[in-house]
């Protein structure tokens, strides 16, 4: 898969403090999910992938162009999570003004206003001054004035923030949209359980380092201290305990009252595949069965706990 | 109001030169100053001089044209419009009072507000880069001072042409129109990168009209108390506006004391160093981050 986004070795220093410390890492054509605490460094891997800062090491480039120039601007759309509109515009203006500001034409600027209000339903009340936005409208505005050019790589910082549950969705659906057209899609946001559906890949960062990256049931699969954690409803749950217990990437099986059995494993993938046979050998039925720790939470609160408290 | 992801379009096309956003940016710049109120209220201001001067003219055209016994007397009365480099001059310098008010007050809004809340970072997504931003910005306030002072002097000068009902007007007074292009060019570029340079580090409007005024006001203060404490004309130079003042009168060819003359290079040197203080301070704040390695 192509490349869109190289980052090499990039560290960023503020004065004494270090904002982000030798990180590597490619974005490719996708949704790739960027989780950390406040001061992270999520901030500053974004500023630095869209030219607003210069990393003090190392280089970051956008299809082979360096990420400042105003050539690999053209690979690269922005929605960035401050609100500084001039509040006085209409939508309609801030965003053509942003398409000519790229060198769209005042025709051409005018047709791509038009096209990116009707994705992101603005186009009823783009008319309207900025001022009189609510939270989630000018959201839309941004990643409309994001995507005016068709950008490759859509860089998007806190982009769900303030739109309604009904809105999240919908975003959510053009995210998804633009994933299969081949887009690269970086998305910075404090909201983790939007990130299992939404992401394909996450990076998790912590002191301006990364700690993790991939898909999530990649990563969790490499937690090896953190056994999965599943909760099995049967009606034969001692049975079935007792069979589990017999299977090596079992470390644990607690039998609860109601019923329900809580299982410690490793390597859970590999875990069904015994499971699905142990059931078929023994004909007990499985009522439900739930991965509990596998969420962008839980994985980020167990990587955080590793980094924090290193053994 | 639902997203329509299905609508979504590729666009595959050839985008302008980069350096065309320096445009949008003067013209957005320009737009909103236009949009506010209180800026019509100066500009407002700055239009009475304008049609006081530019009925001063029709007036003495009319009365000159049908009772030429009476044009004296008004000739006499309004001196102050004779159609000489000198009125141009001080029609300028009367605008360029009111621009500088106006650019105090739209100061913030025109940068600072970028910086301060992080508007930059819509520009710097773009494709362009921050010297774009900059030449657009500067462009914008620029424009902004010649719409209020050299448009309005060339079409005054224009409108004196023509009343005169001879093009000969025009042919003797080329030294006019280099003046006013001359003079409005000084204004232009000296304010511009002044305003540039203060609204990115002040950024707010209070600070900014206070330090706006600490320049324009309460140096020229006290130059004129240093001069009369040590009694030397060269304290003078510390006005600024004096000084741009004396380059434009150079321009319109109007210096005539050789006191005058003698201030004239510092004037212009001080004018310049002014110039090149405002780049070197708003690099930084523009630059952001600085290339360690």
């Amino acid at each position: 898969m192509t490349t869109i986004c190289q980052i090499d070795r990039v560290s960023k220093w503020y004065g004494p403090v270090i904002g982000l410390n030798d990180v590597s890492l490619q974005i490719r054509p996708g949704i790739t999910g960027l989780v950390g605490h406040n001061g992270a460094g999520k901030s500053t891997l974004i500023k630095l992938m869209t030219g607003e800062l210069l990393p003090t090491l190392g280089e970051v480039r956008i299809r082979g162009l360096r990420a400042r120039s105003a050539g690999a601007k053209r690979f690269l759309g922005h929605c960035p999570d401050v609100d500084a509109f001039y509040e006085e515009m209409s939508g309609r203006r801030f965003v053509r003004t942003m398409a000519r500001l790229h060198g769209f034409g005042r025709r051409e600027a005018g047709e791509r206003t038009e096209v990116v209000l009707a994705q992101v339903g603005m186009t009823d009340r783009a008319d309207r001054p900025l001022a009189t936005y609510s939270k989630g409208m000018r959201q839309r505005i941004k990643l409309a004035q994001a995507l005016v050019h068709d950008p490759e790589l859509i860089v998007l910082d806190e982009p769900l923030n303030g739109v309604d549950p009904v809105g999240r969705g919908e975003l959510i659906g053009l995210f998804r949209t633009l994933r299969d057209r081949g887009k690269a899609i970086l998305v910075s946001s404090h909201l983790l359980d939007e990130m299992d559906t939404l992401a394909d890949r996450i990076l998790f960062i912590c002191r301006g380092r990364i700690l993790a990256s991939g898909s999530l049931a990649e990563i969790r699969t490499m937690l090896d201290d953190h056994p999965s954690q599943i909760r099995i409803n049967t009606t034969q749950a001692r049975q079935l305990g007792t069979h589990l217990l017999a299977l090596d990437l079992v470390q644990a099986v607690e039998l609860k009252d109601d019923g329900e059995l809580l299982l410690h494993v490793q390597r859970v993938h590999e875990f069904f595949g015994q499971l699905a046979e142990v059931v078929t050998r023994s004909g007990i039925d499985i009522e439900r069965l739930r991965v509990i720790d596998a969420s962008t939470q839980a994985v980020f609160d167990y990587l955080m706990n590793s980094f924090n408290h290193p053994r | 109001m639902s997203f329509e992801p299905t609508r979504y379009r590729d666009w595959s096309g050839t985008l302008r030169p980069t350096w065309l956003a320096c445009w949008p940016i003067a013209r957005t710049g320009l737009l909103l100053v236009l949009r506010r109120k209180i800026f019509w209220g100066l500009l407002a201001l700055g239009l009475l001089n304008f049609l006081f001067v530019f009925a001063t003219i029709y007036l003495k055209a009319q009365v000159a044209a049908q009772n030429p016994a009476l044009s004296r007397f008004v000739n006499r009365v309004l001196s102050s419009v004779t159609g000489s480099g000198e009125t141009y001059r001080d029609f300028m310098f009367a605008q360029g009072t009111v621009t500088v008010l106006l650019l105090a007050l739209a100061g913030a809004m025109l940068v600072g507000d970028d910086l301060r809340q992080g508007g930059l970072a819509f520009y710097l997504s773009r494709r362009m880069t921050r010297f774009h931003y900059v030449v657009g910005k500067l462009l914008s306030i620029g424009l902004l001072v010649a719409l209020t002072t050299t448009v309005p002097a060339l079409i005054l000068f224009i409108e004196y042409g023509l009343l005169s009902n001879s093009t000969a007007y025009f042919r003797e007074n080329l030294g006019i129109l280099r003046g006013i292009l001359g003079y409005g060019l000084i204004l232009s570029v000296t304010l511009s990168l002044l305003l540039f340079a203060m609204a990115s580090w002040l950024r707010k409007t209070v600070p900014l009209v206070m330090g706006w005024t600490c320049l324009f006001v309460l140096v020229p203060a006290l130059a004129a108390l240093l001069r009369r404490v040590f009694d030397d004309r060269k304290w003078m130079l510390l006005m600024l506006w004096r000084d741009i003042r004396l380059l434009g009168t150079w321009c319109f060819g109007g210096i005539d004391s050789d006191r005058e003359q003698q201030l004239l290079a510092p004037a212009a040197v001080i004018v310049a160093v002014v110039c090149l203080l405002s780049i070197i301070a708003f690099i930084p704040r523009i630059r952001a981050a600085r290339v360690v390695q």
